[in-house]
C-alpha cells in the first residue's frame, strides 16, 4: 500500500501444486519474487525482505 | 449451512472490527464448482466476515464470466482474493491479494489486512516507505503458505 508498484499475494500451497512445484516450495512460508527471480524461505525481517527486492531490481538493469 | 467461524473467534473478529474506519472492499473472484474445490468455502467464509461489519462491501466475480475485472486486477487462480481500499464509492487497489482459501494462520493474515487497508497504515518502518515511495520498476511478491 506504499507503492501502486507492489503486488503482495498470499499463495495457499497445498491448493496450488503445479505453481509450488515449479518454485520448488518444500517449506512455507516461501517467498517467490517477481516471477522467480529471487526467493526467500522462510520468515525474514522486513529489512532483510527490501534487501533482496533492491538486489532484484539492480540485477534487472544489467 | 453450518457456519465456519465458531462463536469464540466470530467475537473476536467482530471486537476486532469495532476499529474500522475507513470502508474496506473484499473482492472474491470464484469459478464453477468443478474447477475449484474451495470456492464455495471461501465464499462462505468472506459471507461470514463481511456479516460481521457494516464497514466491509464483498464483491463477487467469476473468472469465466468477469474477465475484464479479472484482468484488472491480475487474478489468474481461483479462488482469489483481493482487499481493496473504498473510498468516494471508488475502489482503490492496494496489491493485496490471497489465492487459495485463507484457512489457518492465513484467516488471521487476512483479517489483520482489512484491519490494516481500513486504517491506511502498512504498519512498514519509515525507511521502507521512502524506498518503496520512489520504486519504478513493479515488485510482485507471492507468499506460498499452508493452511496450518
Amino acid at each position: 500500500m506504499e507503492s501502486n508498484l507492489v503486488i503482495a499475494e498470499m499463495v495457499e500451497a497445498l491448493e496450488f501444486p503445479n505453481l509450488s512445484m515449479q518454485y520448488g516450495v518444500s517449506g512455507v512460508p516461501h517467498t517467490v519474487i517477481n516471477d522467480g527471480a529471487g526467493e526467500i524461505v522462510g520468515a525474514v525481517p522486513e529489512a532483510i525482505l527490501i534487501e533482496k527486492i533492491k538486489e532484484i531490481l539492480a540485477d534487472e538493469t544489467v | 449451512m453450518t457456519r465456519l467461524l465458531d462463536e469464540t473467534t466470530r467475537q473476536q473478529v467482530q471486537k476486532a472490527f469495532d476499529a474500522l474506519s475507513q470502508p474496506v472492499a473484499v473482492i472474491f473472484f470464484g469459478s464453477r464448482d468443478e474447477n475449484c474445490p474451495y470456492c464455495e468455502d471461501t465464499l462462505h467464509l468472506l459471507q461470514e466476515i463481511g456479516s460481521l461489519s457494516g464497514k466491509i462491501e464483498l464483491i463477487l466475480y467469476t473468472i469465466e464470466n468477469d474477465l475484464q475485472e479479472a484482468n484488472r486486477y491480475g487474478v489468474e487462480l481461483v479462488p482469489g482474493i483481493i482487499i481493496a481500499e473504498k473510498k468516494d464509492g471508488q475502489i482503490i487497489d492496494h496489491g493485496i491479494r490471497f489465492s487459495g482459501i485463507p484457512a489457518g494462520h492465513e484467516f488471521t493474515s487476512l483479517i489483520r489486512d482489512i484491519l490494516m487497508v481500513s486504517a491506511g497504515n502498512s504498519g512498514l518502518s519509515a525507511e521502507t516507505r521512502r524506498y518503496l515511495a520512489e520504486l519504478v520498476k513493479p515488485i510482485r511478491l507471492q507468499v506460498f503458505t499452508t493452511p496450518t
